[in-house]
């Protein structure tokens, strides 16, 4: 209560955001220019010894080359010398063709000891630009080219499975088909997560009541996927898993560079909610054709669902990215997942599906045919 | 538009307005951005104060220990002035009385010892990066200093992702421009 009274008194320290506090920066070889940024309702506030920033910001971007962009990804850095001082915005599912505008925007918060002086509070640089035919352009160092290749072969899957109901069955399953995803989405269990960098302490009542337990990861195998998951184990503590490690095998004649794993978590009320993803993040990661390698983190998961702590009963992996050494990209399709009750009940909806079914909430049936007649 | 002042907002934010100014304040932050990230402000700082949330570290079991060894002391100083005491006649009403206040008395102490031994369950996480959804956003923190938040920009629906690397996702239609939009912090 004392807290929030002192806060009270530190609140009023505000001011509107200067505008050198934000610095947009592209490449002069960028293939979008920026036509202008709008600082909104953006500000800073001091508290105490803290600066926050509340920044809303408004970019407005040009497609300045030949080709169509499809998805563009903004790096968003606070700081780069400390953890947690990047962060990203990656818009897919666009459709913009050459000479063509489009808005990017960026909502923030930051906080940052106020006696830190010179540069600009924000900076936003272009991580990359995803065109129509895949090509790719930009630095790429949180691998927008491979996040923004895999989110366009997930928005083709699902438009041309919409762009097939329309065919099929007209208007009426068309509409059947996006009331489907709507509902697929309304349905979806919630559950909230939280990371934990190095390993999560729990004290001797912990250990009383929840023993850490290695439990086994069951799999859910795709038959033409390109990796097959051999075996697989994590700590599980009662809400915690930590240490995720699954052992993959490369089914393919080609060289794989990046693999990501989805999985699965079911509480003791045989609950299913989509837990997240575990990537071959490791620097030593390498799976030539027919290889062998294990996927592993040392990070500590928290779960709860409704503000209650997830009691983890079960683990269930699968396949969910696939990336070759030829930058190829392998993502489930329509058949893998719909013929799994599990995966059809913990997936979210594409983005290209969550924007179709709002485009048919906002401007209806016959703007969402016109939509799908774009590409 | 009158809006609550500053202390209103701080006791809404923790919780702790009556019934009454709570339903009036809940009623004008329905309609007033400026306010609900006044209030927002405030849980926040309620957040970068656990101080105020955790308990001390107590020894339970010495405690409970030192409970139960002056239960001892008690009942063996109350049988020394027993003994001491000239025989008189008592009522079996009176005498009734005072073993049931007694046998209460060690059976409530006893039950607090029992209690004191066996205290809830507490998870001490380590000193380290964090990345969390909030009501806003998603964002990283360290210790007690948040580094950076990705706000979902007024969105209803949000999609949060995570990632064992230590990423977490929110991906949301953006209101203003019908856009897919996904935000990503990274705690490494």
């Amino acid at each position: 209560m004392l807290g929030l009274l002192v806060a009270a008194t530190l609140l009023a320290q505000d001011a509107p955001l200067s505008n050198n506090s934000v610095s947009i920066n592209l490449p002069t070889d960028s293939p979008v220019a920026l036509l202008g940024i709008s600082t909104g309702s953006s500000r800073t506030t001091a508290r105490g010894a803290a600066l926050v920033l509340d920044l809303n910001l408004s970019l407005t971007l040009r497609n300045i080359g030949a080709n169509r962009i499809h998805g563009v990804t903004l790096r968003v850095v606070s700081q780069e010398v400390a953890l947690g001082g990047v962060g990203s915005v990656f818009q897919p599912g666009l459709n913009v063709g050459p000479g063509e505008a489009f808005p990017v925007h960026i909502t923030t918060k930051l906080m940052r000891p106020a006696q830190m002086a010179g540069g600009p509070l924000l900076q936003v640089n272009l991580d990359g630009v995803l065109f129509q035919d895949l090509s790719f352009y930009g630095p790429d160092k949180l691998h927008s080219r491979r996040i923004m290749t895999a989110s366009e072969m997930e928005s083709q899957r699902d438009r041309l499975a919409l762009k097939h109901l329309l065919e099929q069955g007209g208007s009426p399953a068309l509409r059947a088909g996006i009331l489907k995803i709507m509902a697929r989405r309304e349905a979806l269990p919630q559950i909230q997560g939280r990371i934990v960098s190095g390993h999560a302490m729990t004290n001797a009542a912990v250990a009383a009541v929840t023993p850490e337990r290695q439990e086994q990861f069951a799999f859910v195998q795709f038959p033409d996927g390109p990796i097959q998951l051999v075996r697989g184990s994590a700590l599980i503590a009662g809400s915690e898993a930590r240490t995720p490690s699954i052992e993959v095998r490369n089914l393919t004649a080609q060289a794989v560079k990046y693999v990501e794993l989805g999985w699965v978590l079911t509480d003791s009320n045989g609950r299913a909610y989509m837990a997240g993803s575990l990537a071959s993040t490791d620097p030593a990661f390498a799976l030539p054709a027919g290889g062998s390698f294990k996927v592993s983190q040392e990070k500590t998961l928290d779960f709860s669902t409704n503000k209650e702590q997830l009691s983890i009963r079960k683990l269930t992996g699968f396949v969910n990215q696939v990336e070759f050494a030829d930058g190829k990209v392998w993502v489930p399709n329509r058949q893998n997942i719909d013929g799994n009750p599990l995966l059809l009940q913990v997936l979210e909806p594409s983005a290209e599906e969550e924007r179709l079914a709002n485009l048919y909430v906002t401007k209806g049936l016959p703007a969402l045919v016109e939509e799908l007649k774009k590409y | 538009m009158r809006h609550p002042n500053q202390a209103t907002l701080a006791l809404h934010a923790g919780g702790d307005l009556g019934p009454f100014r709570r339903w009036m304040t809940a009623r004008h932050l329905a309609h007033c951005t400026p306010c609900r990230e006044e209030i927002a402000g405030f849980e926040e700082m309620r957040e970068l104060l656990p101080e105020l949330a955790a308990l001390p570290d107590i020894s339970w079991n010495r405690m409970a220990a030192e409970i139960k060894a002056n239960i001892r002391l008690g009942l063996e100083a109350g049988e020394c002035v027993r003994a001491a005491e000239m025989p008189i006649r008592r009522s079996a009403s009176v005498s009734g009385w005072r073993t049931a206040v007694a046998f209460s008395s060690i059976v409530l102490l006893v039950g607090g010892c029992m209690v004191l031994e066996h205290p809830s369950p507490m998870v001490v996480h380590a000193a380290g990066t964090t990345v969390q959804s909030t009501g806003y956003g998603i964002q990283v923190q360290t210790g007690d200093e948040r580094m950076l938040g990705l706000m979902n920009g007024g969105a209803q629906k949000v999609t949060y992702t995570l990632d064992a690397q230590g990423s977490m996702g929110a991906r949301y239609i953006d209101p203003e421009t019908g856009s897919v939009t996904i935000n990503t912090v990274y705690a490494q």
